[in-house]
């Protein structure tokens, strides 16, 4: 399987007034491709941080001092590296700033559209004074305005006659999705693919209902001036300057532009499974439950169908009824949108829903990768044993209670951070880190009990 | 009984709701009563905005009820009697007993008397200690308040608790920003139990923190209790905690309680819909199969809905349960629409006429009942279509009238407000059981 995302080695630190906080320290981590991939952690453990610098969501205090994030073939911390590695002399908060400012420049082609992020609070996520549409609409403006015009254009060219063999070929193919858009690119109507697509697959829809909304996505009436402007953003394949330089005119195409992103949102959201999508589109988020909001930053995420998508905690402000609809959504959306998913929770349980692998972190670093059903059953990590037996169940089981707490990462302890907390302390664990080891096909930990002799 | 809860109802005042408008309130407890044992932890779970922290509110007469009472440190046999003077309407009778022992009564030095036997920890430890004040300044507060020590004697006392909590005593000098989430939880959890009192409610005292620290606080609870023989009622979203902690369980939803009863039958044996949908939503790989997931979310408490407060998300919901016009035919306009569009061609109209009736244009009545017959089980809201006719106007269905449930007693001492299981019902499914 090939790889989305590949983490090397990353090192990285925040300065403060009270010392440096030394967050991530050598994490490795692939991530293949359509997998979902779990993380947890006690909060501190540096979990949020690492989704942060996969992102390069960094402030102006963050320095990486090691490593590469390599994402898209593209190496995103790259710039902070060079300059904390380049510099001999002391950190400078404003120079580093410089550095993350064109850094930021540089990874906006990628943030939104080849990775997405989805944070907790779906509360302070979202923008309060603009309709959800419109936000989930302007993800696809500033990215992929291309794919926006080429959706009206299709609409506005295609004949009766196109959708009616587009029907044909569904059917006959049993609706495969690969036959579709060899049929429309043919046809030069690729906008139309996803259109049909998203009507086809809806499961509260009758087929004749089906039949007749796709049939009536022909010969959309398009003013000429309005083709004109389209035509130019497909050609360009995005906002020629001309077009966003001028006043009035730039005005005008974002208008043409969103007005189709709403269509798009509204698809989007019908197959998150929000119920009244059409009137939804249209509200603030404040007129929506926590769930519901959820959905909508889910939505953003997924608008500009990115390789990644990174979910910080998704649930975590839920209640558990809809904490578990939305764990159900997530498992349609691995198999619909072929994404792979990072997904960070301090819960385990959740985890084990979702994930196909889970690495557990602490102080930094990853533990212990595994299957998800391997972390289960045959945990080896010692921080894993005691994750999992603290998690109070609905089976009556005794807690089981881990003394001492989070390191305080200004003064990390030597060795493994683990060891003042680990009842299994041998002398090595004081001196030397652990590597990380293989101990089965996909199952790696790193722990001394585990190396060497002691195996 | 340490406390007894009967018939309290808690309903807010919205304000600015206009001329036309007012006199809205959001309804956020509605009628209930419970009881807590001496040295008993009793759970109450609930969904965000089921009323459970109002509720401890009210115990702790922190806020006063639009109705009911809060009887504290009552007899079991007085209570008995008040049970009987409040089934008989006896209001004189009832007062004097309320008189005694109700914590909306008291005032004054009463009152100060009844605060050192109540002790709570809220859910925040970052918002609920002030900033200003050391650590010892915090725990010695409510003694002072209170009577219950000299300063002299709360300051010996402040360190004991500490050692009680398992803080190193020099915390005493501390402010609250110095200490960590699970400490700071630790110095509020000093403070609740620093007058000795009988009752402490706890309203979410672990959701702030990480789970290593949460087992670490649950078992520092469980200690307490054993020690102290304090009662306490358990607050919280997470019903694992419940199960690992509470003896007794209640269920809320919508400011009502679902289900009461010893934990073990109603975490092992759930009864009430709410309750086994709310059980298998608790994540984990074991109970990933029989999953029940509910559609849509809580109601808007100032419009409850009507019969049942669970009706429009229960996935076995029947005729008796509380379906109005409106919702019948917002369900039956998605099904003409969506899925049977083939049949209906698009054409038909679902006018809700009033409470109890709905007028469908452009179709007639076989088709219609062919659809509600094969999607009945599914959308239960159809349950309730009890007639089908044809008029000049279009196709007239009325539904069935509802039953609002009470709290039902079980066999094994269970409480439960479900209509499945009242005495009518039960009688019937029996007489069909019977009768077959």
């Amino acid at each position: 399987m090939s790889e989305v995302l590949k983490v090397k080695e990353v090192k990285q630190q925040f300065y403060t007034r009270r010392g440096i906080y030394k967050a991530l320290n050598g994490i490795e981590l692939e991530l293949r491709k359509g997998e979902v991939f779990g993380i947890a952690g006690e909060s501190g453990s540096g979990k949020s941080t690492l989704g942060l610098t996969i992102m390069g969501l960094l402030p102006r205090n963050a320095s990486v001092t090691s490593g590469s994030v390599l994402l898209d073939g593209k190496d995103v911390i790259a710039p902070l590296r060079e300059y904390a590695t380049k510099s001999n002399q002391k950190f400078n908060f404003r120079r580093n700033e410089n550095v993350i400012k064109k850094m930021n420049r540089e990874l906006s082609t990628i943030r939104g559209n080849k990775v997405a992020m989805v944070f907790q609070d779906p509360m302070t996520s979202l923008n309060p004074v603009l309709q959800v549409g419109y936000q989930v609409a302007e993800t696809m403006l500033v990215h992929q305005p291309r794919t926006l015009a080429m959706r009206r254009l299709a609409r506005a060219n295609a004949k009766r006659s196109d959708l009616n063999e587009a029907l044909k070929v569904l059917r006959a193919t049993e609706s495969d999705e690969k036959a579709l858009e060899d049929f429309f690119r043919n046809k030069g109507l690729e906008g139309l693919t996803e259109q049909v697509i998203s009507i086809w697959r809806r499961k509260d829809l009758a087929d004749a209902k089906k039949e007749k909304m796709i049939l009536s996505l022909h010969s959309e009436k398009l003013s000429w001036f309005d083709r004109f402007v389209l035509n130019a953003v497909k050609e360009k394949g995005n906002l020629p300057s001309w077009l966003s330089k001028t006043p009035i005119l730039s005005r005008y195409t974002r208008r043409v532009l969103l007005k189709e992103g709403y269509l798009k949102a509204l698809e989007l959201l019908s197959t998150l499974e929000v119920p009244n999508a059409d009137k939804v589109i249209r509200m603030y988020p404040h007129e929506l439950s926590g769930g519901m909001r959820q959905r909508i930053v889910i939505a953003i995420a997924l608008a500009n169908n990115p390789e990644l998508v990174i979910m910080d905690e998704p649930t975590s402000a839920l209640d558990v009824t809809v904490q578990a609809q939305i764990l159900e959504l997530v498992r349609h959306l691995k198999v619909k949108f072929n994404t792979s998913f990072i997904f960070i929770s301090h819960d385990l349980s959740v985890l084990s829903e979702v994930c196909d692998r889970i690495g557990i972190m602490y102080g930094g670093r990853i533990v212990e990768i595994a299957p998800t059903k391997e972390i289960f059953d045959n945990p080896m990590h010692p921080y894993t044993k005691f994750l999992i037996a603290a998690i109070p169940t609905l089976e009556e089981k005794e807690i089981q209670e881990i003394g001492g707490a989070v390191p305080d990462m200004r003064f990390p302890p030597s060795g493994c951070m683990f060891h003042p907390r680990c009842p299994y302390i041998m002398e090595i664990c004081r001196e030397r880190v652990p590597d990380m080891i293989q101990v089965s096909k996909d199952h790696y930990v790193a722990c001394f009990l585990y190396s060497g002799d002691n195996k | 009984m340490i406390v007894a809860a009967r018939r309290l109802t808690k309903y807010f005042q919205l304000k600015g709701t206009g001329i036309v408008g007012g006199g809205l309130s959001l309804k956020a407890v509605d009628d209930i009563s419970i009881d807590i044992k001496e040295g008993s932890i009793v759970g109450v779970v609930g969904e965000s905005g089921s009323g459970k922290s109002t509720l401890g509110r009210l115990l702790m007469a922190l806020l006063q009820p639009t109705s009911g009472q809060v009887l504290f440190d009552i007899p079991d046999d007085v209570l008995a009697e008040y049970d009987k003077y409040i089934e008989t309407n006896q209001a004189d009778k009832c007062r004097k007993i309320e008189e005694e022992y109700s914590i909306f009564r008291s005032k004054g030095k009463a009152m100060k008397e009844m605060r050192k036997q109540m002790g709570m920890v809220f859910q925040d430890p970052y918002s609920s200690l002030d900033p200003r004040m050391r650590v010892e300044d915090i725990i010695t507060e409510p003694m002072l308040a209170t009577g219950y020590l000299d300063p002299e004697k709360a300051r010996k006392r402040c360190l004991e608790l500490l050692d009680e909590v398992g803080l190193p005593r020099d915390f005493a000098f501390r402010y609250p920003h110095e200490l960590s989430g699970g400490q700071r939880q630790r110095v509020a959890l000093a403070r609740g139990i620093s007058t000795l009192p009988k009752f402490l409610v706890l309203d979410e005292p672990t959701s702030a923190l990480d789970v290593s620290v949460q087992a670490q606080i649950l078992s520092l609870l469980k200690k307490i209790r054993s020690r102290y023989n304090i009662s306490m009622l358990l607050i919280t979203h997470n019903i694992a905690v419940i199960a690992y902690m509470a003896d007794f369980v209640n269920v809320m939803y919508a400011g009502k309680v679902m289900e009461s009863g010893v934990k073990r039958d109603v975490i092992l044996n759930p009864t009430h819909p709410y309750t086994i949908a709310l059980i298998s939503a608790v994540p984990g790989r074991a109970r990933m199969r029989q999953r029940i997931i509910l559609q849509g979310d809580p109601p808007n408490l100032v419009f409850p809905p009507s019969g049942c407060r669970f009706h429009p998300r229960c996935p076995v919901a029947f005729e008796l349960c509380g379906w109005t016009a409106d919702e019948v035919a917002t369900d039956l306009d998605y099904l003409v629409q969506g899925k049977y569009y083939t049949t209906f061609q698009g054409n038909t109209q679902v006018i809700p006429k009033d409470a109890l009736s709905i007028l469908i244009k452009g179709t007639n009545s076989i088709q219609l009942s062919e659809m509600i017959a094969s999607e009945r089980e599914k959308m239960r809201s159809l349950m309730s279509i009890a007639n089908i006719k044809d008029t000049e106007e279009g196709v007239l269905i009325s539904l069935s009238h509802f039953v609002t449930p009470k709290m039902y007693n079980l066999d094994n001492g269970k409480k439960v407000s479900c209509l499945l299981y009242s005495p009518e019902v039960m009688a019937t499914q029996k007489g069909a059981i019977s009768g077959n």
